[in-house]
Parts: C-alpha cells; structure tokens; sequence
C-alpha cells in the first residue's frame, strides 16, 4: 500500500459514482494509448499503468498511477499521484506528486480520467531531462505526513511542457 | 406571439421546472429556476437517462441523457441544467469559465431540441473524429515502422532523433495544450488525395496489413454498397433531411460502417476502391473546411445553403440573459418572437447557423474568443471558432492530435504527404 492516505474521503455522491462508471466502460472500449487499468472493484481508487511513449526519454519504462476520486467528482479534480517510484522528471516529485496545472486549478469536469492520462504522458514526452525539480527535496520533507498534492498550492510556470 | 413559446410554455411540467435532485444544490433560488425554465431560457430539469435512446443528448459531465441540453454561449457545447447551477452557483460573484472552453463569463442559453441539421451536423463532426482517430493510428502504425527502419538503418550511428520522434514531440506540447483547445489547422497544409493516401498505404508494412485484415474483413460488394449508402445520404441531406428519424438513425451507423471501410483500405486486398471512397469523403470534408469562414461548414455538401440572412434575427437570440444578469421581464420576448423557429425548414436553418456556422454568430463567437486566457487565444484560429467543434473534450483532443500529428507529419515528410 502506499502511504498516501487521503484525507478521511468520503464515499462517491450517486452522480459521481454514475460518471465513473460510464467513463470504465468508455475506457474499456478505448483506452488511452499507453495506459492500462489495473482492474480492482475499487470505484473509487483507480491504479492505471503508464508505459513510457518511444522515443521519448521514459520509452520501455512502466511508472503507476493512482487516481482518487472525491464524493464530488467531477465537480472537484480527482487527486493524480504516481505511486512510487516516480519517474524523474521537471515536474514531478519524488513523493509521487505532479505539478500539472490541470489536476488542480485549471481543473474542468468536462475533463475526465483519459483525458489527464493524456496530458500527463504528454508532459513526459516533452520532457528534455531526466530529472527532478528543483525544489525536490523541500517539497517532499513539507508533505511527510501524506499530504495530498491538492493541498499544495501550485505555481505553474513552464508553459512549455 | 410564436406558437412554439406558447406551446412550449405548456409542454414543461411542473415538476421538471426544479432540479431533481442529481446534486445536493446550494443556494439555488428556486423561484428564478422555475420562471427562467417556463421562460424557455434554461432547458426543463427532466430526470436524466442512463442509457442513450435515439432523440437524447448526453451531457457531457454527468454523462447522463436528457432531451435537450443549454448551450454555452462561448463554444456551443451542451449541459444539462443541474450541471450548469453546478458551475455558477447564482450568488457567486467570481466570473465562472466555462468549463469546455475556459472561456470567462461562462453563460448558456436554451434552444430547445436540437434540429435535425444541428443533429445531423453532429453526426458528420462524430464521423471526422473517427477518420481523425483512424488517421493517428495509421500514423502512429507508420512512424513506429519508420522508427524500427531508421533503427536497423542506423544501428551503428549515434543519430536518435527520426521523424516518429519529432511527431511525438509534437504531439506532447499540443495534447498538454488540451486545456486551450489548440486546433493549429492550416488550409494550406491540408491537401489530401488519392496519391497521397496510397503513397502511405504502400508504405505500411505488409505484416500490418496481414494482421489488419483478420480485423477487417470488408468485401468489394460491401464496400460498392456502403458507398451508394453514402452518396444517398449526401443526396438526402442536401435535400435538408427532409425524411428523419429512422433515416438518421440509419445514416448514423452507416457512416460508421463507412469508417471501417476506410480503415480497411490501408489493408485489404480490395482496398482500391474503398480508398477511393475514403479520399472522396476526405475530399469533400477537408474541401469545405479550408474554403472559407463564414456560411461554409465542413457540411458544405450536406448544408449547401448559406445560413447568413436568417442568423441576422437569431442573433437577437444571443443577447439573452445569462444565469445572472438576468432580468426577469424578459428581452426574450424579443428574440423569441423574431427569432423563433417556426415549423418551416427555414427557420431551422437559422437555429443550426447560430449554432454553428452563421457568418453573424461567428462574429460573435469570435469576439469571446479573443480575450481567453492562457495563451488559448493566440492558438484558437478565428475560422476555426465557428466550424465544428467535437462534441467532447477527448475528441477535441484526439482531433486536435490528429491535427498536430498531420502537422509535424508534413514538415519531417519530403513528400509533403499531410493527412492520413
């Protein structure tokens, strides 16, 4: 298990149960290239695989997803972490958490979970470095107590990714 | 008076003029809901659908079904009336985006059911994101060989970058700009043809075709079958889809089946001719995309009339009130009583040419597309603003990837080979 404990989650409004069920379906039908759900009867948490797009700096490489959702999803973002190891990156930290503007502020319930599965690997494709960011090890020490990445407060900078 | 108003103003039930209880609203005033809902200016609350029936649409974030859904006003796109008091509760004083296009000062109006060319339309934007998801594969299919050839090619050079790669990169920046919508169509860049496609085709490697072809199994007589099918639809909807219903239905699926056609072409033995057929529909899609901003949609061959003179009165429409600044004794009248659809073809042209291709509308969508936020502006090409969109937001993304694919694709490509 990994250590995130989300903050004391409540169970799935009846709305939000009702989309994600749809949006497996939708995602069993067509899933996103490079992703794949691992399958538990948990609605509410899912793990997806990541396979590193080739010719990109994460090409064979399998990193983890772990996506939970809120009693209100979609009106609030679901919480999008890699279970660790994370992969090095500019952007993502070691503690698994990711800064992508979408999962927090630019968050829209029109996104769904395929929807974010694409940006992230689109976020690793673009990558240029193997590497983490600069303020690594800062950020992680401050979340030690499993603090979910929705409570950070994000400074999206790098447009470019 | 219009009839329809006073038609419509019977027609809604007392019970779906308050939400139905798919969120536990806050702070919704329920007086306001109600008289905006007999107003016609907010679509009635009905108990959502689990399942599509045909005449249902699905809104795109509860993702349940409902007979008619509210349109933003910046980007058309549909939401069910419980949703949207989600996105604006009506005491909030922050400007709410909307959530499709980040659009600010999100705000929706209500046209009643859709139109069969709103419909219609609907089906043709379905069909070009599945060529557009057929085309990434193939692309995708195409640069994972070039990759594995340049690999063997190159085995003892330290060259990494191949044009797969260039593609990848390139659909990195552009899926992570998803956010803001980035359509970086170019008229120019668009030049489809029979050679071009068949100068791909050669190019996958007969192993794929093999393995397609268990997938696939398309014969001559289907394919000469499915293209009468489509060239009667073509006929059909000219005539404005007089014949609906059923019609539609079956139009639906066939264009569907049409798809596998084309997919089969890059690998049966009998592709010949359903590749003929895909370049012809290619054609007559991409024909009317690049041709101009204004009237012309990418339905062209379907809508051939212009919906300029009548979107002048519609336009009224678009000054309707918003969730909040709505004034209660209505300008609606007004643009109702000019605007109005009738019964009559005519009037149905105006609904579906503010909706989507008006040249007056288009002013206006363009007017709320220049200040977006995020750089979202400077990428969202103004004659892109009035042609179709993809209904949901993966399928802007897959289009737009699509895009972007064909974009990098015709840069790293001598041959100049843009799409497919």
């Amino acid at each position: 298990m990994t250590s995130s404990s989300a903050p004391s989650r409540k169970a799935l409004s009846k709305i939000a149960c009702n989309r994600l069920q749809k949006e497996l379906v939708e995602w069993q039908v067509n899933p996103p290239a490079g992703f794949k759900h691992k399958v538990t009867d948990n609605l509410q948490r899912w793990v997806i695989e990541v396979n590193g797009a080739s010719g990109t700096l994460y090409a064979n490489e399998t990193y983890q997803l772990q996506v939970d959702f809120p009693e209100h999803y979609p009106m609030e973002a679901p919480q999008v972490i890699f279970i660790p190891p994370a992969p090095q990156h500019p952007h993502i930290y070691s503690n698994g958490h990711i800064c992508l503007d979408i999962l927090y502020d630019s968050w829209s319930p029109a996104m769904t979970v395929s929807s974010i599965c694409i940006s992230i690997l689109s976020m690793l494709s673009s990558s240029t470095a193997k590497q983490r960011p600069a303020d690594n090890d800062r950020y992680v020490k401050n979340c030690r107590n499993g603090r979910s990445p929705k409570e950070t407060r994000w400074w999206f900078h790098d447009d470019k990714v | 008076m219009g009839n329809k108003l006073s038609r419509r103003r019977q027609v809604i039930d007392e019970r779906y003029t308050r939400p139905q209880g798919l969120y536990q609203h806050k702070d919704v005033d329920h007086k306001k809901l109600k008289k905006l809902i007999l107003d016609s200016k907010l679509a009635p609350c009905y108990p959502g659908d689990e399942e599509c029936a045909f005449d249902l649409e699905e809104c795109p974030i509860c993702f349940l079904y409902y007979p008619s859904l509210n349109r933003s006003r910046c980007c058309a796109k549909g939401i069910c009336t419980e949703c949207f008091l989600q996105m604006k509760p009506p005491h909030s004083t922050r400007p709410t985006q909307c959530p499709f296009c980040k659009t600010c000062n999100y705000a929706v109006e209500y046209r009643g059911m859709r139109s069969k060319e709103e419909k219609g339309m609907e089906q043709v934007e379905e069909q070009r994101v599945i060529e557009a998801k057929i085309r990434m594969q193939q692309q995708e299919i195409h640069d994972d060989e070039e990759r594995m050839q340049r690999k063997l090619e190159t085995s003892s050079s330290s060259r990494i970058m191949t044009p797969g790669e260039t593609g990848y990169r390139d659909l990195s920046s552009i899926s992570h700009a998803v956010p803001s919508y980035n359509f970086p169509i170019e008229s120019d860049e668009i030049a489809p043809s029979q050679e071009s496609q068949s100068a791909s085709i050669s190019r996958l490697p007969s192993r794929l075709r093999r393995n397609r072809d268990d997938q696939f199994d398309v014969d001559l007589d289907d394919l000469m079958v499915m293209e009468a099918i489509w060239l009667s639809i073509q006929e059909n909807d000219t005539r404005r889809l007089v014949t609906h219903g059923a019609a539609l239905c079956e139009q639906h699926v066939t264009e569907n089946r049409y798809t596998s056609t084309a997919i089969a072409s890059t690998s049966s033995p009998s592709g010949g001719l359903a590749c003929a057929v895909a370049a012809l529909a290619e054609r007559q899609h991409i024909g009317s995309e690049s041709t101009n901003d204004l009237g012309d949609t990418s339905t062209a061959g379907t809508l051939p009339h212009a919906c300029g003179p009548l979107a002048g009165e519609e336009r009224e429409g678009y000054t309707s009130e918003s969730w909040v600044d709505v004034s209660p004794d209505s300008r609606r009248a007004l643009s109702r009583e000019e605007g109005e659809w009738g019964t009559d073809i005519g009037s149905e042209m105006a609904e579906a040419g503010t909706s989507y291709a008006s040249s007056d509308a288009t002013v206006d969508l363009r007017g709320a597309t220049i200040p977006l936020p995020n750089g979202v502006g400077e990428q969202f090409q103004p004659n892109i603003s009035g042609s179709i969109l993809p209904e949901s937001f993966e399928e802007q993304m897959m289009l737009a990837m699509a895009f972007s694919l064909a974009d990098a694709r015709a840069r790293t490509n001598s041959q100049g080979v843009a799409w497919l």
